[in-house]
């Protein structure tokens, strides 16, 4: 993906968020058995399948829980490239942005 | 001159294949230049049948002295409890075990098997394995926690799957040459001059481990092995990368996780599906912290190192 198609899909995505695109942001998966389970539903995905990938890993555009977690501490985002480097997602993302795969 | 006999019971031969590919010193320079006599070596002792068990007797009744004595792989005690799952020479192993114990002045246990019980020893052990004195952490083993050998020494344990060539033969000449006495050895008898720093001390990684930069996939040449693949490097003791394999690698330069073998609890998580090659959380945070590190001080520190981190600690800077 040039940088191009990166910034329209971050923009495709905030879009979405932005209208009120329904994630599953729980469960969380407690242990490696669960994260497993939602990685396994996400390589049944079209590769392509943006919206897809959003709702099964929950999606949103601000930190989220008590603890607020987000992109920017997540293990799998790379700082400079903004972007997450999770192979069963590999999609741009804001540093405010949170999902339920969030590792650190 | 000093007699060595090396045994294997519960064992692959992993580490009689390290061992024959030791380099400094080898194999040969034990004998050569540090006067050492292997008496007999599952691979290449010359003795056979009676001959065999008639040098052992020699051994064990005193008649020949026994200053080195090596064992590879578990003490097997099934079925229930008489080893004679595992016999040797006549007899079960676990009985020769117990008669050159007492005669030797150094027990050295090499591999993971021996120390602490390693493979075979994994739930539900059918082979009822243990190491000479550990039984995964349990002090104790077969030996029982207060076996000392001649020399006054526990048994001395060079874990690994398998251990490192060198430190197999390292530890066995300063043994025979008189230096026995000066080993130091950690909680888990393990020689402190390997088995103090980590697995990670030396890594090609350790920039990407300080700017929290993961590898997700096998075969990318950027990124820590710790926090996605499993790697066990920043909770390991041993010089995996000071003393390099082959005089070349190791696991984690190769792009390849630590598995944790110089530990007493390898393999971890008993091996359940899911938990190799894949870095164990609880709600996103790993299960087993880096050495000396908790939870809050590790999220702070992610939170500052991922602010902190270079542009270059995102890409392949192995480049050839």
């Amino acid at each position: 993906m040039n940088s191009e198609q990166q910034n329209a899909t971050l923009r495709k995505m905030a879009q979405l968020m932005r209208d009120g695109l329904k994630t599953q942001t729980e469960p969380f998966p407690e242990t490696e058995k669960e994260f497993a389970a939602i990685l396994e539903e996400l390589r049944r995905l079209d590769p392509g399948d943006l919206e897809g990938k959003m709702v099964i890993s929950g999606f949103v555009d601000h930190p989220y829980g008590p603890d607020r977690q987000r992109c920017m501490e997540c293990m799998y985002y790379l700082v400079h490239r903004q972007w997450c480097d999770l192979p069963e997602l590999a999609v741009p993302v804001e540093a405010d942005w949170w999902c339920r795969l969030w590792r650190i | 001159m000093a007699n060595l006999l090396w045994l294997q019971g519960g064992a692959c031969s992993g580490n009689t294949m390290s061992f024959l590919n030791a380099e400094e010193p080898s194999a040969c320079d034990l004998v050569t230049d540090f006067g050492i006599n292997v008496l007999w070596h599952p691979s290449l002792g010359l003795e056979l049948g009676e001959n065999l068990q008639k040098m052992l007797l020699a051994l064990t009744s005193g008649q020949m002295p026994l200053d080195i004595f090596v064992f590879e792989g578990t003490v097997v005690n099934a079925p229930n409890g008489t080893g004679e799952w595992n016999r040797f020479a006549g007899r079960p192993m676990r009985d020769w075990v117990t008669d050159l114990c007492k005669v030797a002045n150094f027990v050295v246990a090499v591999g993971d098997c021996a120390t602490w019980g390693g493979i075979p020893a994994t739930a539900p052990n059918p082979t009822e394995s243990e190491g000479l004195q550990f039984l995964k952490r349990d002090h104790g083993g077969y030996l029982g926690k207060d076996f000392k050998s001649k020399a006054g020494l526990p048994v001395i344990n060079i874990p690994g799957c398998p251990a490192h060539p060198d430190w197999i033969t390292q530890i066995v000449v300063a043994v025979a040459t008189g230096r026995g006495g000066e080993l130091s050895l950690d909680e888990f008898q393990r020689p402190k001059t390997f088995f103090t720093s980590f697995t990670q001390t030396g890594c090609t990684r350790n920039m990407h481990f300080a700017y929290k930069v993961s590898a997700t996939e096998f075969g990318q040449r950027k990124g820590c092995l710790f926090y996605d693949l499993g790697c066990r490097g920043p909770m390991t003791h041993s010089p995996c990368n000071r003393i390099l394999w082959n005089r070349q690698s190791s696991k984690t330069r190769a792009g390849m996780p630590c598995m944790g073998c110089t530990e007493p609890e390898f393999p971890f998580f008993d091996l359940a599906p899911g938990t190799v090659f894949k870095t164990q959380t609880v709600m996103g945070v790993p299960k087993d912290m880096p050495t000396g590190v908790d939870k809050t001080g590790y999220i702070k520190l992610t939170a500052a190192a991922k602010a902190a981190s270079p542009r270059w600690a995102e890409e392949d800077i192995f480049v050839v």
